[in-house]
């Protein structure tokens, strides 16, 4: 579509409309959590901070979302390779399996987890799994699957085949090629896609909330901590544990827009291998 | 995110080029496959089964049972009542603001693409306590509302259509945004020089191209706001027959152990998320199709 | 022998396939495999790289069975047609990507790299990245990059295809001087029968995956066996005729039959004669060929270096090229009556439909 300076007065009255709904939907709440949290100044704050359920909740919420990040980059990635570098029957029903997590209510994804894994589950595991941190671990994978994929699959879609026939022409077998020809393509939308998985799994509430047992001190996470704190009426401590996740969101979407801009400026130096004379 | 994704988050689309692949099988390519098959089915495919067998398995009397009680009903009505609300309001300001997005050079605009991606990385949670305190009966806000119209925001359902309209925010306009930026100029500038206003080559020329990617995008926000549970939790009083949505009903049956109660609406929430991915897929195939000839 | 297809079959689409080819490169020569878009070509190449693997049959590199081994371990050098230039790589590092992979000395790479550079013209261009380069800089350098690890065979995939027809015209210069200097056993595959002329040492006419001829440029362009290699290597002009004893009957009037054409005696022939056969004189005293009849010119083009002339001969439309001072001597018109005479011809067996 063209692109143009806005002129008219339609042109402004349409783009004024388009930015009052974001500020009074998106910007006003944020606006609201920060006032709310410095609302009695800085004490209640440091006081949350320093409390050592509040610190064990934001560790394990921190190392489950590693774990599932990690999990989910590895396994993106080969998820990615295989839709898009293989062809064979039930290709575009795993397709399909990748997007499932988006639409998957996350309480629901908690109560498969509890009828798998549950005391009356059909599943007897050794170790404990729903109510411990290995049932957390398993939420927060599930809900974060999707972004590795959809997020490295496009960019491997645009990289030239090519270029890895030429490195297996010359010697390289599968990994070599991988490693020194393909990654240095994709780097850019895995890590992007690794920024939104950790975002993901770092503020999953619904499935931990039923899978998580909310033991202080030992299976609460952050986002649980906040929701039993407003229910404590411990106002302050929700509000700057909430406004923390927000802000570690906020971060990390700075870091998603700089990646971004590096993604248009590869897109736009590949472009040009592109061309003929 | 891709052409062949539900969701387009970039708003770049990269152009993939023709390539031919290669057939030659190794094992270390079939253990790729089967490893990420295997991932996959574990992890997505063993809960749809799950939702889908302890739903019917109790026999479908049991099954009608659990989801035509009135607390039930009720709470599906909820849900789905306000899912459609908000996918009508996000569509229309979607579409509108992945137009202005892509069309008009202004200055923040940049940031503005940015702020568009917040609800993604925002938790649910949080999005549930910031509209608390903006909207809530303490807040300035809450309190002028219920004073002059005696309607609460928040714990009402007002408040879970503004909860739904942020978290599904940047859905319909990722969905659209790639599409518009991928539009042949020239189909526009033919019909400038044919003499077609504006709004005209709006109607005419780009929402036709755009409009899978808005029915998609407003199908993805539909099946997602269905799902929604981390704001409505906070943002709604989950007082049943009155604030209680499928996903807080769902929540307050495991909580209380009643998992037949809970399977029952699981299965109806999963189905109808399920019919609408497959709609979209069907779409966006449609779309790819129409594109390549 | 340097390459050899033993029955190869591979079927890579619903309809399509190659079935049974079989196929002899000798060491030292430059083939071209000539066909169009879809005959197959591409596949056959893929296959002796290993990119494709065949449902059947044999490929020998060096009398070496190479058919189960995958690309890595062939020894072969492969030139894409574009966009396979290592994006993030520099020019040097490109070419001697193969080098490391067999882990050559730092010091041969340089060496190597040196002197390759110099072999395509691109010495000061060893830190670019591939964006900043043309397009045929980019080929230069993804011929380069084959050879560098000195393959055995070089395989070339219509690299010239994406480029202007200049450039084209000089690669196709370099790659000669190169491929002679080298002697590299190679493969190119193009559809472009300009190409095919100016670099084969022999060409293979490929349709519909079947490889219908193979022969030196000459012999396919002048004395091809089938028709559609006739038709596909240029201009013909194709006329039905009877062979009989010692004469050729085409257009009801008969020509004398060429030597060695015995065997065509009895079935339907098409005599076949190129534009630069056909002679057009005012009068059929005046043609020094084989005189064929009467007829109209249709239409005059300007090409340069000739005159292309359309003859109406009967119900058949005839190509010739005539030079300039021919046309204005003979003042040719569209609708002017003309004799046609032919100076060379060839018969082939009538196309089976």
């Amino acid at each position: 579509m063209r692109e143009i300076k806005p002129h008219s007065l339609g042109a402004f009255l349409l783009l004024g409309i388009v930015l009052a709904y974001a500020l009074i939907l998106i910007i006003a709440p944020l606006i609201a959590i920060i006032q709310g949290a410095l609302a009695k100044g800085l004490e209640p704050i440091l006081d949350t901070l320093s409390d050592p359920n509040v610190r064990h909740a934001l560790e394990i919420t921190f190392y489950m979302a590693a774990g599932a990040t990690l999990l989910n980059t590895v396994f993106g990635v080969i998820i990615a390779w295989v839709l898009e570098r293989q062809q064979f029957h039930g290709r575009r029903f795993l397709n399909w399996l990748v997007d499932i997590p988006f639409v998957f209510s996350p309480v629901i994804g908690g109560y498969t987890l509890i009828v798998l894994f549950g005391r009356e589950g059909l599943i007897d595991s050794p170790f404990p799994i729903v109510f411990a941190l290995p049932g957390i671990l398993l939420a927060k994978t599930f809900v974060s699957l999707p972004f590795v994929p959809r997020e490295v699959a496009p960019v491997l879609r645009s990289l030239p085949i090519s270029s890895e026939e030429a490195a297996y022409t010359l010697g390289a077998n599968r990994w070599t090629t991988f490693r020194r020809i393909v990654l240095p393509g994709i780097w850019v939308g895995v890590v992007y896609g690794v920024v939104l998985t950790l975002a993901r799994a770092l503020g999953e509430f619904g499935a931990v909330a039923v899978v998580g047992g909310g033991v202080e001190g030992v299976t609460e996470t952050a986002t649980m901590f906040v929701h039993r704190a407003l229910l404590d009426r411990n106002r302050e401590g929700a509000y700057t544990i909430a406004l923390l996740l927000g802000i570690l969101a906020i971060l990390l979407l700075l870091i998603m827009t700089w990646l971004q801009r590096r993604m248009n400026l590869y897109r736009e130096r590949t472009a040009h291998v592109h061309t003929t004379e | 995110m891709a052409e062949n994704s539900l969701i387009a988050a970039a708003p770049h689309q990269p152009v993939s080029a023709p390539h031919s692949r290669a057939s030659t099988l190794s094992v270390g390519a079939w253990g790729l496959r089967s490893a990420a098959a295997l991932y996959l089915l574990l992890l997505v495919g063993v809960p749809i089964l799950v939702v889908i067998g302890k739903g019917i398995s109790p026999g479908l009397a049991v099954l009608w049972d659990s989801v035509s009680n009135p607390v039930a009903v009720s709470a599906i009505w909820l849900t789905v009542s306000t899912a459609l609300v908000m996918t009508v309001i996000n569509t229309i300001f979607g579409t509108l603001t992945a137009y202005v997005l892509v069309r008009y050079r202004f200055p923040g605009r940049s940031v503005f693409n940015v702020i568009i991606d917040l609800p993604f990385a925002i938790p649910t949670l949080v999005t549930g306590v910031m509209l608390v305190l903006l909207y809530g009966p303490q807040s300035v806000i809450g309190s002028f509302v219920e004073d002059a119209t005696g309607q609460r925001i928040i714990f009402e359902t007002p408040g879970i259509v503004l909860a739904l309209l942020f978290i599904s925010y940047p859905f319909v306009i990722r969905s659209i945004q790639p599409v518009l930026v991928g539009l042949n100029v020239a189909q526009e500038e033919a019909a400038v020089t044919l003499g077609a206003s504006s709004w005209e080559t709006f109607r005419r020329v780009i929402f036709p191209a755009i409009r899978p990617a808005v029915i998609s995008g407003a199908l993805l926000s539909f099946a997602r706001a269905l799902g929604e549970f981390g704001s409505i939790i906070i943002v709604a009083g989950n007082i049943p027959m009155r604030s209680q949505t499928a996903t807080t009903y769902i929540y307050t049956q495991v909580e209380a152990g009643d998992m037949p109660a809970a399977s029952g609406i699981s299965l109806v929430l999963i189905a109808i998320a399920l019919v609408a991915t497959i709609m979209v897929d069907v779409l966006l195939r449609k779309r790819r199709s129409d594109a390549r000839d | 022998m340097s390459i050899q297809l033993n029955n190869i079959s591979k079927r890579y689409s619903r309809d399509f396939g190659l079935e049974n080819l079989s196929l002899t490169v000798e060491q030292g020569e430059l083939f071209v495999l000539l066909g169009a878009s879809g005959s197959g070509k591409s596949t056959i190449l893929r296959l002796i790289a290993g990119l494709l693997e065949v449902d059947s049959g044999q490929i020998l590199l060096n009398d070496r069975d190479v058919t189960r081994l995958p690309p890595q371990k062939r020894d072969t050098g492969f030139v894409f047609q574009n966009y396979s230039l290592f994006a993030h790589l520099t020019v040097a590092q490109n070419i001697e990507f193969g080098l490391k992979i067999r882990k050559t000395e730092r010091q041969e790479r340089q060496r190597r790299i040196d002197e390759l550079l110099k072999m395509i013209g691109l010495q000061g261009y060893r830190d670019r990245l591939p964006h900043q380069l043309s397009g045929g800089q980019q080929q230069r350098v993804a011929l380069a990059r084959a050879l560098a690890p000195n393959p055995s065979v070089l395989l070339l995939d219509e690299p010239f295809g994406a480029l202007d027809v200049k450039i084209r015209a000089q690669l196709r210069q370099n790659l000669r001087q190169i491929q002679q200097e080298y002697h590299v056993t190679t493969i190119l595959v193009t559809h472009d029968q300009e190409e095919a002329f100016e670099l084969a040492d022999r060409i293979g006419v490929i349709d519909h995956g079947e490889l219908l001829e193979i022969g030196t440029p000459t012999e396919l362009y002048r004395r091809p066996r089938q028709h559609f290699t006739a038709t596909f290597l240029g201009t013909a002009n194709l006329l039905p005729a009877r062979r009989n004893g010692t004469q050729v009957y085409v257009n009801e009037t008969t020509i004398p039959a060429l030597p060695n054409t015995e065997h065509l005696s009895g079935q339907p022939v098409d005599v076949l004669f190129r534009p630069e056969a056909v002679e057009l004189a005012l009068s059929p005293d005046d043609l020094h060929g084989y005189v064929l009849g009467a007829g109209v010119i249709e239409q005059i083009a300007f090409a340069g270096v000739f005159e292309r002339v359309s003859v109406r001969l009967k119900e058949h439309n005839l190509q010739a090229l005539i030079s300039y001072e021919q046309a204005t001597a003979f003042d040719l018109q569209p609708g002017k009556l003309v004799f046609v005479g032919v100076k060379d011809y060839h018969l082939l067996p009538q196309a089976v439909t």
